[in-house]
């Protein structure tokens, strides 16, 4: 009750705003936002009492938490191997975690025989490499004798006798801690503050296969799978640029979950790529196990339907829109990547866009706006026309509708939101039970139960026309989540039709594109580039324009290089061209 | 507010924020009035009127040049300190007032007797009033960018209706040339510049638009496309509808859209356009219930505006419910608006803008010579 007495309190009375860090992506250099980060950063070092206050009981908060992490950052490798053993032990809680291996033996050093032991998390590790690479050169080869003048017993130790390609010697905890939790090994010699960290990941995985949500005829069938490193190597193996950046992160204080972000340095607005990585740092959760979750952690406005970033399981359209100069995430456990920013003119278009003939594109494109346009109104225009405006139907058409309502003894928005109840009941029903039976489901809750109700009089067949046709228009947008957003919307104009007719429809239209319009993701306005207008606003992302002629990036990303390709990319037209010197005109 | 100190917007923004403003009136009663006026020679009401209000704009446009990115609060203040900025705060207040309610309630009665003719009024106004409160909520940012998406369709929409009746075009209609006689035309017909009054938040979104430049170019394009839009619809609805009748007719524009006959597919076609007409004025009264919370805030340099919304929203509804009738609500408007909007927004911009120049005048001669 409480609750509710708050909402209406906050919506008559007035309540100072909070102060929101907000962002707009502008043409500014690096080096400027530095300055300007700087400058807040001062005149935060200088804050009221009340702000002082604040902070320092937040600080006495977090305080316990930040000092056991720091503790834990800090605490290093002890010489004496049981020791080290111990807080192992004590850190993985062995013998309780019956999946943490740890693998004691011997190695031989200069002719000495030290004890050793070895940490690994089974079903994450390659055994086979840790067998052959790690342990018998430790166990084995070790006995040999080995021509050196190396003195230090851990660069001996790394340099001649672990035979892997990635290790790293280390004399803090943290690091092999680190490493083994995500797929490493940890090896430690007695004697030794130095501990060697190596990565050993060998898990199970999906292999690269076609994309499941983003299917297309024409262009690459490769998408993302659930590792980290295959995806971010997806990319580059269609980017071949030194220039593209694969920045790390982590997030989840438990999950650890790493995220690299993309994105080409010599094209990309620096202000974006920090704003990214500001908001990536940004996050305190204990785990975050997919994009899904990322996505709802940095978009800017909660409550808006539609989505804020781009979800995409397809490498090809990330590097696409990589050298656009956007931003890419890829979160490992994920496979579907997220590319920021978003704009709404770009939830309309499919990976397939960019492999098919320009007029074929322009016209899928357009039937994906007539489609979205049909699943958002139709039904609230048919409410609308029927309830408020008849005069309009032709008579003939009139008559037979009065014909058929005649027997249905609900108005008609009663009657449309009991169909569409049913058509999402059904919709929901075909995605959660098993594959076999979804076409099943379909026939029998569509077809049968559609003609049946129609039959005992419940619903006139126009409106299971007017339902159908608009659940199909809502298949025809290519983003899963505006499609969901649009569903949700529809609802919104069913009873703005069945309230104020064409006038209620207008006004849902008018609150609509306002929230749409005042809508930002990662500072550049969800309905750029006509709102605000930019330069070539209907270049390429209402319609698209001949591959050749795709000479520009978008404006609204002011992005470091603005030219893509030159004026005349195709130089074979030039017949005095020799090898395609390429420079400009 | 924080944010509204950065905002600044492109032409293209301004000049479909600003046609829209003065435009609505085709959608109430303008071709109308101008047939009144004007009778048969209402079209060329229109075409003088725009003229004056072309040169009236270049001059303006010059005595600016000294106060490039200021408003017209803030050369107010600058002349005569906090009480005059109050004084001309107020009456700009009060024009906002007077025609946000005015046309709150004029849409609302023709929406009534056009489509909903069993629902009480209050509640078409109350639906209005919804969509503008939403409109201040989100600012002037999502207005302007509502603007030019939407312009563009609402014209596109009005000249459908026009191009749609071409089989009732008579020339005919058009003579005598003259209409009612030259004086008229050109001397009674001059306060009809009030048309144009809506140029008036031109001159307060001044801080809003990046240089002078911006300014001249978004004037005078407003000023053409207005005069170009506003002249074809009078020509039309004059051609279209013999002077008799069109001077009786009761929210012209929908009388021609419900000359079109498009047989077998839609039978009365008109009722399509209420779409665009309610989106037309929508965006109208959003951007005068804005400025005129906007304007309240500058004048009493108010932190937010946001806490005025509610209670500004509760005074327009109520002053709309004034008038006792439609023809009252017209009446009014004919009565105040037409005869004094123009004084308010070109006279008193004149006036302030001439006594700033001279007084700025002044001081850089006092202090060249204390120099």
């Amino acid at each position: 009750m409480g609750n509710y007495l708050d909402v209406i309190k906050n919506l008559i009375l007035f309540k100072e705003p909070e102060r929101k860090e907000t962002f707009t992506l502008q043409e500014t250099s690096f080096d400027e936002n530095q300055k300007e980060n700087e400058k807040t950063v001062e005149s935060n070092k200088r804050p009221t009492k009340e702000l002082e206050v604040q902070r320092k009981h937040n600080d006495l908060k977090v305080s316990t938490d930040e000092e056991k992490n720091m503790k834990k950052d800090k605490l290093k490798i002890s010489k004496k191997l049981s020791e080290n053993l111990a807080y192992i032990k004590k850190i993985y809680r062995i013998p309780t975690n019956a999946d943490v291996v740890i693998r004691k033996f011997k190695v031989v050093v200069k002719d000495m025989s030290v004890n050793a032991f070895m940490i690994f998390i089974d079903g994450m590790t390659n055994t086979k490499v840790i067998d052959d690479n790690i342990l018998q050169p430790l166990m084995l080869l070790s006995n040999l004798d080995i021509k050196t003048d190396d003195l230090d017993i851990a660069k001996y130790i790394e340099s001649h006798l672990i035979t892997h390609n990635q290790i790293k010697a280390t004399k803090k905890f943290v690091d092999v801690i680190d490493e083994v939790n995500f797929g490493g090994c940890g090896v430690f010699v007695d004697g030794l503050d130095v501990a060697f960290a190596a990565d050993v990941k060998g898990w199970l995985g999906r292999s690269v296969g076609p994309p499941n949500t983003e299917i297309t005829i024409r262009g690459p069938q490769e998408g993302f799978v659930e590792a980290l490193r295959p995806n971010t190597g997806l990319v580059r193996k269609i980017l071949k640029d030194e220039d593209l950046i694969v920045e790390s992160a982590s997030i989840g204080k438990k999950s650890k979950t790493p995220v690299s972000i993309l994105y080409i340095k010599d094209i990309a607005n620096d202000s974006l790529v920090e704003e990214v990585r500001r908001r990536l740092n940004n996050i305190h959760v204990d785990n975050i196990l997919d994009s899904g979750e990322l996505e709802q952690l940095i978009e800017d406005v909660t409550i808006l339907p539609i989505p804020q970033t781009i979800a995409t399981e397809r490498p090809d359209r990330v590097a696409s829109m990589l050298t656009e100069g956007k931003v890419a995430l890829i979160m490992h456990g994920s496979p579907f990547a997220l590319i920021v920013p978003c704009t709404l003119p770009e939830l309309f278009h499919s990976p397939e866009d960019s492999y098919m003939r320009f007029p074929y594109v322009n016209l899928l494109r357009f039937m994906r706006v007539v489609g979205m346009i049909v699943a958002l109104l139709l039904p609230g225009t048919y409410i609308a026309i029927t309830s408020y405006h008849y005069e309009m139907i032709p008579t003939d058409l009139l008559m037979s509708i009065t014909a058929t309502r005649e027997i249905v003894p609900f108005p008609a928005v009663i009657e449309l939101l009991l169909m569409e109840f049913a058509f999402e009941l059904i919709r929901e029903a075909g995605i959660r039970i098993p594959g076999p039976i979804g076409p099943t489901l379909g026939i029998v809750a569509g077809l049968v139960l559609g003609q049946a109700a129609v039959a005992a009089n419940i619903v006139s067949p126009i409106m299971i026309i007017v339902v159908a046709i608009a659940g199909v228009g809502s298949f025809t947008i290519p983003n899963f989540s505006l499609a969901f957003a649009f569903r949700i919307l529809k609802f919104g104009y069913i009873l703005l039709g069945a309230m104020a007719g064409f006038l209620g429809i207008a006004i849902g239209l008018f609150l609509q594109g306002l929230w749409f319009l005042s809508a930002k993701s990662f500072g550049v306005s969800m309905f750029s580039p006509i709102g605000p207008v930019t330069s070539l606003a209907f270049y390429n992302d209402f319609t698209r324009v001949p591959i050749w002629k795709q000479e520009k990036r978008p404006d609204f990303l002011n992005t470091k290089e603005i030219t893509k390709q030159p004026k005349i990319s195709r130089k074979w037209l030039n017949k005095k061209s020799g090898d395609g010197d390429d420079n400009g005109e | 507010m924080i944010m509204e100190s950065r905002l600044s917007f492109g032409r293209w923004e301004a000049i479909t924020l600003l046609l829209n403003t003065i435009c609505v009136q085709i959608f109430i009663d303008f071709p109308r009035v101008m047939a009144e006026e004007g009778a048969t020679a209402g079209w060329l009401l229109v075409l003088y009127n725009s003229a004056i209000v072309f040169f009236i704009f270049s001059f303006i446009l010059k005595l600016f040049l000294k106060f490039e990115g200021k408003d017209l609060l803030d050369i107010s203040e600058e002349i005569g300190g906090n009480v005059l900025r109050v004084i001309v705060g107020f009456f700009i207040i009060i024009y906002f007032a007077f025609i946000l309610s005015m046309v709150l309630r004029e849409f609302g009665e023709g929406m009534q007797v056009i489509a909903f003719p069993e629902s009480p009024l209050n509640f078409i106004i109350m639906l209005f009033l919804v969509g503008i409160i939403a409109g201040a909520y989100f600012g002037l940012e999502s207005i302007a960018r509502f603007h030019v998406l939407a312009v563009p369709i609402i014209i596109i929409g009005l000249l459908i209706i026009l191009l749609s009746v071409t089989q009732y075009y008579n020339f005919s209609n058009l003579f005598p040339v003259m209409g009612t006689g030259s004086y008229n035309i050109f001397i009674n017909g001059f306060h009809r510049i009030s048309t144009f009054s809506a140029l008036i938040i031109l001159f307060i979104i001044t801080p809003f638009l990046k240089t002078h430049k911006d300014l001249k170019a978004v004037g005078f394009t407003t000023i053409g496309m207005a005069a170009v839009l506003l002249t074809v619809t009078t020509i039309i609805y004059l051609v279209v509808i013999p002077y008799p009748v069109a001077v009786e007719s009761f929210i012209p524009i929908y009388q021609v859209a419900r000359l079109i006959d498009i047989p077998r597919i839609f039978e009365r076609i008109e009722s399509v356009f209420i779409v665009i007409w309610t989106g037309s004025i929508l965006l109208y009264l959003s951007v005068a219930f804005y400025f005129l919370v906007y304007t309240f805030q500058k004048t009493f340099k108010l932190t937010y505006y946001r806490p005025l919304i509610i209670p500004f929203a509760i005074l327009v509804f109520n002053f709309s419910l004034l008038p006792d009738n439609y023809l009252s609500t017209v009446h009014l408007e004919a009565k105040y608006f037409s005869n004094f909007a123009w004084i308010l927004a070109f006279g008193m911009t004149i006036i302030l803008l001439g006594v700033g120049n001279i007084m700025k005048n002044k001081r850089q001669k006092g202090t060249g010579e204390s120099d």
